[in-house]
């Protein structure tokens, strides 16, 4: 009984200190000069809770399209928009050009943030030729995050911000 | 029972390992006290000199500052008593002077012995970080300390004024004195071009198309270097500054090009039909860099003329930004996805040549991590709490700093 005691107790005691080895090391302190500040204050009656349903930032009659988190890719609704965008600019371009504005939220930082917003400008780029706009038309241009249409710190606010506007160039 | 005490031994025998270590790194710093015998001197200034003082002993790793602002009338080569248990006593007198000058005096505490004596002046007030910083790294070199010149460098930030506005600042590395160089317009990415500080890359988003630009900070003359659609940041400049690595986009495709710094003689070094951004020279003739090759953002290499690509990272599914010293590499990995609040990003340090892992920053946003030009500290812009801060990493020495900062930050370098 003695000898089972044991051979459990120094199992159990093994387990605990490989399980220690394998830990990842501590982080390395990072305090300074830290400072306690008051809390937020959200106002959210501004916003539509539907993902940037309801906004646009575009002008020129034209429809800004609305991302999800870190995507680029179209869905068959945001499609249809283009093919909005596409009707409109039939009318209006001409022999003139169409500048689309890639813009993201506030996360992602650096150059992801501005790639991620050229991406999806791109994206409505690759849709407008696809359904026959002549390419040399069309001009990308990306924001990244230093154009945001809202502020508040609300995931409603977060999705305004992915987004791409397009505009005439005049 | 004695194999339970065995047990118990070896856990606590583990614990202690830690302590003894960081009370060791503590005794191997000089404990240093500072006495201000400035007359005439603004009590602010004052106050904000000696505090600069401080922040530059911590940082050093050499030296444990007394943060006590001890004041004498004149700078006598007496010794309190109560000082003479520290190893060295620092005496300085500020006199302002078409600009300021301080005379600095490093006595050894114990027998008040004057180990040296120097003169600093600079041409502006507004300039006084420079020359605390001035001083510690003259204090520094003379006890033979390793190299902490860092300190003097200018940093680089490109901040947001409002939307699609921005201004690019040159700040010392506490923040203390600050110097709009480019107001107005979008202006954005700034990378220093040379080891001396003479010039910087920057992005203008002022024409139809983003276009490269290096400026000299002393004689204000603009190069244009390259323009592309959609998107064209300068990411890193190799050793002998002659070439660039830079994310741009011809045709819509963000992808990394190496250029010469005049911008001429363009080749493609990465092709892949997502994101491929951030790119940073590592050892001789490879590169760290951004992309979403495998669904999410990651940190991988290659060699500049190569086609082949590493995955160097394999922890984490969003590590968005990365900087590189040789073999080191700092990466920040988002490790939350709160719908509403911050975030947290936290910063790590890895190697092209081993995958051991050392995590840098336990909370907040830590994002914009940066090398110092020696490879010895990172900077990075942490926001916690609503307040954004600039923060350094010794990486010798584990010493941190944090240091408030003003607006939203787009890029930063050092």
């Amino acid at each position: 009984m003695r000898k089972k005691f044991i051979i459990v107790l120094t199992s159990v005691s093994l387990l605990l200190m490989s399980g220690c080895a394998k830990k990842d090391p501590k982080p390395s302190s990072d305090m300074g000069n830290e400072i306690v500040t008051d809390t937020v204050s959200i106002d959210e009656n501004n916003f539509d809770s539907s993902t940037g349903n309801g906004f646009n930032s575009s002008s020129d009659g034209m429809k800004s399209l609305y991302f999800g988190f870190g995507a680029y890719t179209l869905t068959p609704e945001m499609q249809s928009t283009v093919a909005f965008n596409k009707n409109v600019l039939t009318q209006k371009l001409q022999n003139g050009q169409v500048k689309l504005e890639g813009n993201c939220d506030e996360f992602g930082t650096d150059e992801y943030n501005y790639a991620l917003g050229l991406k999806r400008s791109k994206a409505v780029k690759d849709s407008l030729i696809a359904q026959g706009m002549n390419g040399s038309q069309i001009l990308l241009v990306t924001y990244g995050e230093s154009n945001p249409q809202c502020k508040e710190p609300t995931d409603s606010c977060y999705a305004r911000n992915r987004r791409v506007d397009l505009h005439l160039v005049k | 029972m004695r194999y339970m005490l065995l047990i118990l031994l070896s856990i606590q025998l583990f614990a202690v390992d830690a302590t003894l270590k960081i009370t060791k790194d503590v005794e191997q710093r000089a404990k240093i006290s500072l006495v201000d015998s400035s007359v005439g001197l603004s009590p602010s200034l004052s106050e904000k000199f000696f505090s600069i003082l401080v922040s530059d002993l911590k940082i050093s790793g050499h030296f444990v500052p007394d943060t006590e602002h001890y004041r004498e009338s004149s700078q006598s080569n007496f010794i309190a008593p109560n000082l003479k248990s520290k190893e060295y006593v620092l005496k300085y007198n500020i006199s302002q002077q078409s600009g300021l000058t301080i005379d600095i005096k490093l006595f050894r505490a114990s027998d008040a012995t004057l180990l040296t004596h120097k003169d600093y002046s600079v041409s502006s007030s507004a300039k006084y970080p420079f020359l605390a910083h001035k001083m510690v790294t003259y204090l520094n070199d003379t006890l033979k300390y390793p190299d902490i010149s860092w300190i003097n460098r200018y940093i680089v930030i490109s901040r947001y004024t409002t939307a699609k506005r921005s201004e690019i600042v040159l700040a010392d590395y506490t923040m203390s004195f600050q110097k709009t160089v480019i107001r107005g317009g979008l202006n954005l990415f700034p990378k220093w071009a040379d080891k001396d500080q003479r010039s910087f890359y920057y992005t203008s988003f002022a024409g139809a198309i983003p276009t490269l630009y290096r400026l000299n900070i002393y004689n204000g003359s603009k190069t244009r270097i390259t323009s592309s659609q959609g998107m064209l940041v300068c990411s890193d400049v190799n050793y002998d500054t002659n070439k660039i690595l830079v994310t741009m986009a011809p045709n819509g495709q963000p992808d990394i090009y190496e250029m010469s710094a005049s911008g001429g003689g363009a080749s493609r070094v990465t092709s892949f039909a997502g994101i491929d951004v951030n790119g940073k020279y590592t050892t001789s003739g490879s590169l760290a860099f951004v992309s979403n090759r495998m669904g999410y953002p990651n940190i991988f290499t290659k060699t500049i003329s190569g086609s082949a690509v590493t995955q160097l990272v394999f922890r984490g599914k969003n590590n968005n930004a990365v900087d590189a010293y040789d073999n080191r590499i700092v990466y920040s990995s988002r490790e939350s996805h709160n719908d509403y609040g911050q975030n947290t990003f936290n910063l790590y340090l890895t190697h092209t040549n081993d995958s051991s892992t050392r995590p840098l920053t336990s909370r907040g946003v830590n994002q914009f991590p940066r090398f110092s030009i020696d490879g010895s500290t990172i900077l990075y812009i942490k926001q916690y709490q609503n307040r954004s801060s600039v923060g350094y990493i010794n990486l010798i020495s584990n010493q941190n700093l944090l240091f408030p900062l003003g607006g939203k930050v787009q890029s930063i370098d050092w």
